[in-house]
Formats: structure tokens, sequence, C-alpha cells
């Protein structure tokens, strides 16, 4: 396949292998130094970035966790007080629900999709750039903050009125809205360019129905984030200006509702937890083709509940709310909505289980971990069924049994296939291997470690355990599988310092991984590990839902892309057709100077109203720098 | 592109696109008419939920139809590249999943009564 040439320029066909190789990686790396290194666009790059960043939240997020299994392994301990125990719970689950969860699963999101659907870079490389930095600004302003004593205390929902003014007058709450804003901003932005990546940058020949089921789910989980996520932001921004210029938007003595407020979070809330799901499904059709040796039985099935869930997790927020006195018509219409979602997720573990029985399957770490989810899963599914139903969720709502069944849907449903992921895709992101025997130590420890932190928890909830206690008394009862919880959960921190072993090991000393070495079927496995800074030396063709199963030797590809500037392959949405070659940008240091000036804006927006006025100016004065026309190749239509 | 081959294309869609309306209106209105249908026709959500049914399985029949057209000249198999045909299957079970989920809410609707609280 030729695109059209302009003789003028030169061109791919022009150059022969090496020559186009090495031309290709001069245009389009990240130029050296730390300046070069801030500047960087490179969607690999900031991939890395974020998946490294989110780890390192998940870090700090499981020893606040360490934190208070050790305050709750025994009654009346005061290893914690009753306020930093406040602070401890509500930046564990801050830290993990907005700066681990949603941002790894989009970090990988930004690594792999472009090399999945056979692009040079994301869409929007430069705001991809800045929504890292912006995460990366809102997760250090939320823990500088907890280290100077004025962490959250709120709960990682906030619920008004504690939330409020009257109730928290420091700027505790302050922080946590604030914190929101600036992860919000950042996932909504990468939610854009996964949408148009997947949408217009698509290989020729990647019709709809031959995308890789990852980027599917992707998609999907992007969509859910551009519906779900403004609602946050505004019940956040809301609260800001409750608190600070008493607006009274939640201030029942003015006209205002606290319950706006939960249905303003909840309305977030429950897509938040599909946002975090649905790319670990997509991870796990991914390595269950591979190590089934099978592509993935009921590839339309998939999709289908894929997008079934991605609409349903929009009608279930109230079941989040049923013990503040709605209509009991109303929550029996969000119990049905609650009920039927287990259809389509239902729906997917039965094609996994079909595609692992009818291929030949190669357990290795990989697998062992989708294994473990599948196991961890539906057990969460299963006492999620019995939380969407008024009656017992009257009884068990805020005890420990809740605690327990969002644990397993939320680690066994993502964190179990993100670390199935780790091990899948480590060699394509580094070129080395994980150690294998680790890797399995790794998910023993995990696997038993987390089934005994957690499973105790259901028990400690139907005896009656509330949430978000700081202590109990020996006469209550608890005290032994608490004790049991909390040996569990070192475990489970075990296999966590296995992983982060193996992963230093690894990538000094781990074997060399080659292109391929899982034998998988899409394109990212179709470059070298890791890959050049320009993807691939020439877009490929795709002609079969699974690329290097259909074309092993050699992939087709297109020719007519410049090799004198960076530019991408623009194609229609359904058939992905060619249509237009297009500029993408080159690196470049004002997406950090606008993050830097946000960020100022944001914070400052905390203390004093007038920040919105003398904030405004240093970011138009970035934005402008920003899309300011350089009279370079990339301004060229 | 004839403008029949146009509202073919475009009716692929019906099923993934009715389907989840449907569902959306059906949860919501049912749930606003709450308070309404206590005071006036306690039926009013029963009855809103059926015609939403049928909406939502009016997309699938659309979506089906849309199959067979093209099913000889594109179908979508292990390989892949039939789009059209494989958003009109998604359209066939979206519709068909989300008159489900419809149809138990109207359970629901017929069981609880409007006015409890």
């Amino acid at each position: 396949m030729s695109m059209a040439a302009d003789d003028r320029e030169l061109r791919d066909e022009s150059l022969d292998g090496l020559q186009l190789s090495a031309q290709l990686e001069r245009i389009w790396r990240t130029p050296s130094g730390l300046l070069g290194a801030l500047m960087s666009v490179d969607h690999k790059v900031v991939g890395r970035r974020y998946i490294v960043t989110a780890f390192a939240f998940l870090l700090l997020g499981g020893i606040l966790a360490m934190l208070m299994r050790v305050q709750l392994a025994g009654p009346e301990k005061t290893f914690l007080s009753p306020d930093k125990y406040n602070q401890i719970f509500t930046m564990h689950g801050s830290t993990m629900m907005f700066l681990f969860a949603v941002p790894v699963m989009e970090a990988f999101a930004v690594y792999l999709v472009p090399l999945m659907v056979g692009t040079r870079n994301i869409a929007f490389p430069r705001l991809n750039a800045f929504s890292f930095w912006m995460f990366l600004f809102g997760g250090c302003f939320l823990w500088i903050s907890f280290l100077l004593n004025v962490g959250p205390d709120v709960g990682w929902f906030a619920y008004v009125p504690l939330s409020s003014l009257q109730f928290t007058p420091t700027k505790r709450a302050d922080v946590w809205a604030q914190m929101i804003t600036f992860t919000e901003v950042a996932a909504l932005a990468v939610a854009v360019e996964i949408v148009v990546t997947v949408f217009k940058l698509r290989a020729p020949g990647m019709t709809l129905d031959r995308i890789p089921l990852f980027v599917w789910a992707m998609l999907v989980t992007a969509f859910l984030v551009m519906f779900a996520m403004p609602s946050i932001m505004v019940a956040s921004t809301s609260l800001i200006l409750d608190r600070l210029v008493n607006t009274r938007f939640y201030d029942s003595s003015s006209g205002g509702h606290p319950l706006l407020w939960q249905h303003l979070f909840w309305f977030f809330g429950h897509p938040e937890v599909y946002i975090i799901f649905i790319p670990g499904t997509g991870m796990v059709s991914m390595i269950l083709a591979t190590f089934a040796r099978r592509p993935v039985i009921g590839y339309p099935v998939i999709i289908l509940s894929l997008i079934a869930i991605g609409f349903l997790s929009f009608g279930l927020w109230v079941h989040h709310m049923f013990v503040t006195g709605l209509p009991q018509l109303g929550a029996g219409l969000f119990t049905a909505s609650s009920m039927l979602i287990a259809v389509p997720s239902g729906l997917q573990i039965f094609c996994w289980l079909a595609t692992l029985w009818d291929g030949r399957p190669v357990y290795r770490t990989p697998l062992l971990f989708v294994l473990g989810f599948i196991a961890i899963f539906v057990i969460g599914g299963l006492s999620g069924v019995m939380v969407a139903s008024v009656p017992i969720d009257t009884q068990v709502h805020d005890t420990y049994f809740v605690v327990a069944h969002f644990h397993y849907v939320l680690i066994g449903g993502a964190v179990f296939p993100l670390l199935g992921a780790v091990y899948y895709w480590f060699p394509k992101i580094t070129g080395r291997m994980l150690s294998e025997s680790v890797g399995r130590w790794n998910f023993w420890l995990a696997f038993i470690g987390f089934n005994v932190a957690f499973f105790p928890m259901h028990i400690l909830g139907l005896i009656g355990m509330p949430r978000r206690v700081y202590t109990y008394t020996a006469e209550m009862g608890w005290e032994r599988l608490n004790l049991l919880s909390s040996v569990g959960a070192f475990i489970f921190a075990l296999s966590f310092a296995l992983l982060l072993a193996n992963v230093i090991y690894s990538l000094r000393k781990g074997a060399r991984a080659g292109d391929n070495p899982w034998n998988a079927s899409t394109l990212e496995w179709a470059t070298s590990s890791p890959p050049p800074p320009h993807n691939f030396d020439r877009i490929p063709v795709v002609k079969h839902r699974d690329p290097l199963w259909a074309d092993s030797e050699s992939l087709p590809v297109v020719a007519g892309l410049s090799a004198e500037r960076r530019e991408v392959l623009l194609t229609s949405l359904a058939e992905a057709e060619p249509q237009v070659r297009e500029a993408s940008p080159e690196p470049s240091i004002w997406p950090l100077l606008t993050a830097i000036a946000t960020t100022v804006f944001f914070i400052g927006s905390i203390f004093t109203p007038w920040a919105v006025l003398w904030g405004t100016p240093p970011m138009a004065i970035t934005l402008i720098g920003w899309f300011w026309p350089t009279g370079s190749r990339e301004d060229e239509a | 592109m004839t403008t029949g081959d146009g509202h073919t294309r475009l009716l692929y869609w019906a099923g993934v696109a009715l389907g989840p309306l449907a569902w959306g209106i059906n949860l919501q209105g049912v749930y606003t008419f709450a308070h309404f249908s206590c005071e006036k026709t306690r039926l009013s959500g029963a009855i809103l939920s059926i015609v939403l049914a049928i909406v939502a399985l009016a997309g699938t029949t659309v979506s089906a139809r849309a199959v067979r057209r093209s099913a000889g000249a594109e179908w979508a198999d292990a390989q892949g590249g039939g789009p059209r045909t494989f958003m009109a299957w998604l359209g066939v079970g979206t519709g068909v999943l989300f008159a489900l989920v419809i149809a138990n809410q109207l359970a629901a609707s017929l069981i609880i009564s409007p006015c409890l609280r």
C-alpha cells in the first residue's frame, strides 16, 4: 500500500531498512539531557513515568494499609491516634483510587494502545505530557499535605456535612477536593487521547472488529472517564466554593442539600469501579489468548459485555445510598440494574473459561495471575449481588462486609490482572524477562495473603464490626479474625516486596526478551523490545484479528510517510482506510510550564478566591506559548 | 453510495443506541415519576417500562435486519474485516440485554408500591 508522495520531501520508500530506522530514530527520539527529558512527548516515555509514579503511590498507599492493620491487629491498641487513623484511612482510599488504580490503567494504555493499533505516537502527545505532570503534582500535593499534618480525614468520599467548613474548619477537606481536580484533569486528558488514538490512528485494515480487546476495553473506559469524571469535578469544585465563599450547595438551612453530594459523588463513584475493572478485563483477554495459545472465544460477546457494562455502570450509583431514605421503588430499580450487570460480567468469564478449556494453556506467571483474578473476582461479584439487595445492604452497610466485598472486586478485578500485565508486558517495555520462579512465589504469596487478609472481613462485617473505627474492645470478639486479617495483609505486602525485588534484579540481569518472547498475536510484539522512539519502521497493514499469528513471517506495510518530520497516518473510523498524513507534535517544555501554572492556580484557590484572578494570566501565557506557531514543519497542514 | 445504503449503514447501530437509551429513560423516568405514580396512577411506571422494553427490542430487530441484509456480503469471522455487520451483531445483543434489564425493572415496579418510603 503506498500513499501519494510529495516529490520535495524525503519519504520512507526512498530509504532501505537500516537507513530508515536511523533516520526515523533521529526524528522521533526524545532530546538528551534534563531539559530534553522534561520536554518529552513520546507516549512510551510518558507511559513509563506514569506507570512508575502510580506504583510509587501504590507503595505509599500500601504502607498506610499496613499501619492500619497493625493498629487493628488487637483490641484497644494505641499505635495510631484516632486523628491519625482518620487521616490514614482517608489517604489510603484516596491514594489507591485516585493516584494508583485509575492512573495505572491509563498509564498502561498510554504506553500500549499506540503500539497495539500500529501508530507512532498517541494523539495529542503534548496533552499527554501535561496530563502526567498534573497527575504528579496533584499526588505530591496530597502527600506533602499529609506529611504536614494537613492530610484529609473525611474519607475517600468526603461526605458533607462532615467535610463542610462547620465540621472540618482546617484545610484538610480542601486538600482532598483539590487533589480530585488535579487527578481528574489528568484522567480526562488521557481519555480524550485514547478515544482519538483508537478512532483515528489505527493501522490501515484494523477494522472495528480487528481491534485488540485491551484497546476496546480502554476505549470503553475512556468514555466512562469522560462522562463520569465531570460529575466529581462539579462536586469537588462546589465543595470548595461552599467552604471558601459560602455558596451553600450542600447547606440544607439555605436551600442546599447534603444528599446532592452523595448523588454527584456516586454518579462518578460507581462508574469509577468499572473504570478500574474494565481495563483489567482487557488485560485478562490479552494474556489469556497468548497463554491459551488460541484466540479468545466470543470476541463479539466480550465487546458486547464491555459496552453493556459501560452503560449499566451509570445506572447503579444509588445502590451506595440505600440507607438514605430514598423511595423504595427507586431503590428497587437500582437493585434490578445492579443484579443485571452480573450478566455481561458473567458472559466474559464464561468466554475466558471456554478459551482455557479449548486452548493449550501454558501456566506461566501472567496466566497464574489471571486464574487468581477469576477466582477472587467471582467471589467479589457474588458478594456484590448480595449487597445489591436492599434488605441485605441495610444490614451490612458500613460494616467490614462491604470492605471485604470491594477489596475482592478491586484487588481481584484490577490488581491481579495488573500484576499479570506487569509480568506479561515487562519484556516489551524493558527488553528483559522477569524471573519466572520469583513470579510464581509472588503469585502464591499474593493469592494466599490476599484471601487470608480479606476473607475474614466478611465474617467481621456479619458479626457487626463497623468500618472506619480506629479500635475496638476485647469484649466484641473481633480480636482473632482481625489478627488473622493483619497476618494476611503482611503476607500480601511481602508479595509486592518480591515483585519489586524481581523488577530491580531483572532490569539489570534478566534474560534478554527478544521481540515476541510469548509468541503473542498483537502488533506491540511486532516491534523490538523495548520499541524504538518511532515504534515501527513502517506502519503495518492489518488483515487479521491476530495479525502476528496470521502473518508470522512478515506483515504487509504502508509506504509513503515522511522521513523528514514526525508524521502519523489517520484512518477512517469503521474500516480503518487511510485518509490523511498528519504532523505529530515535537517535544516541548510548554506542557510542563502549563502544569506548573495550573498547579499554582489550583493550590492558591483553596486559600483565596483571588487566586482565580491572579492565577489565570500565567496559565494563559503558558497556553499561548504551547500553541504559538513556530514555523516548523509540524505546523504545516 | 445511495441514500438507501446510507440509511442501512446508520441502522446497523440501532440496537447499540436504542437499548441503552431506552434503559436510561426507563431508569430516570420511573424514578422521577414515583411520587406522581403514588398519587395518581400506580401503573404509569409499568406502562413506561413496557413501552421502553419494546423500543429496546425494536433496536434489536432493526439491527437483526441489517445483519440479514449484509450477511452474505460481509461476515465477521475470526479474521475480522466486517465492521458494520459486527456492530449490527452487537446491536442485536445490546438490544436484548437492555430489554432484559428493563423487564427486571418492570418487575420491580409491579412488586414495589411507589408510595413506599
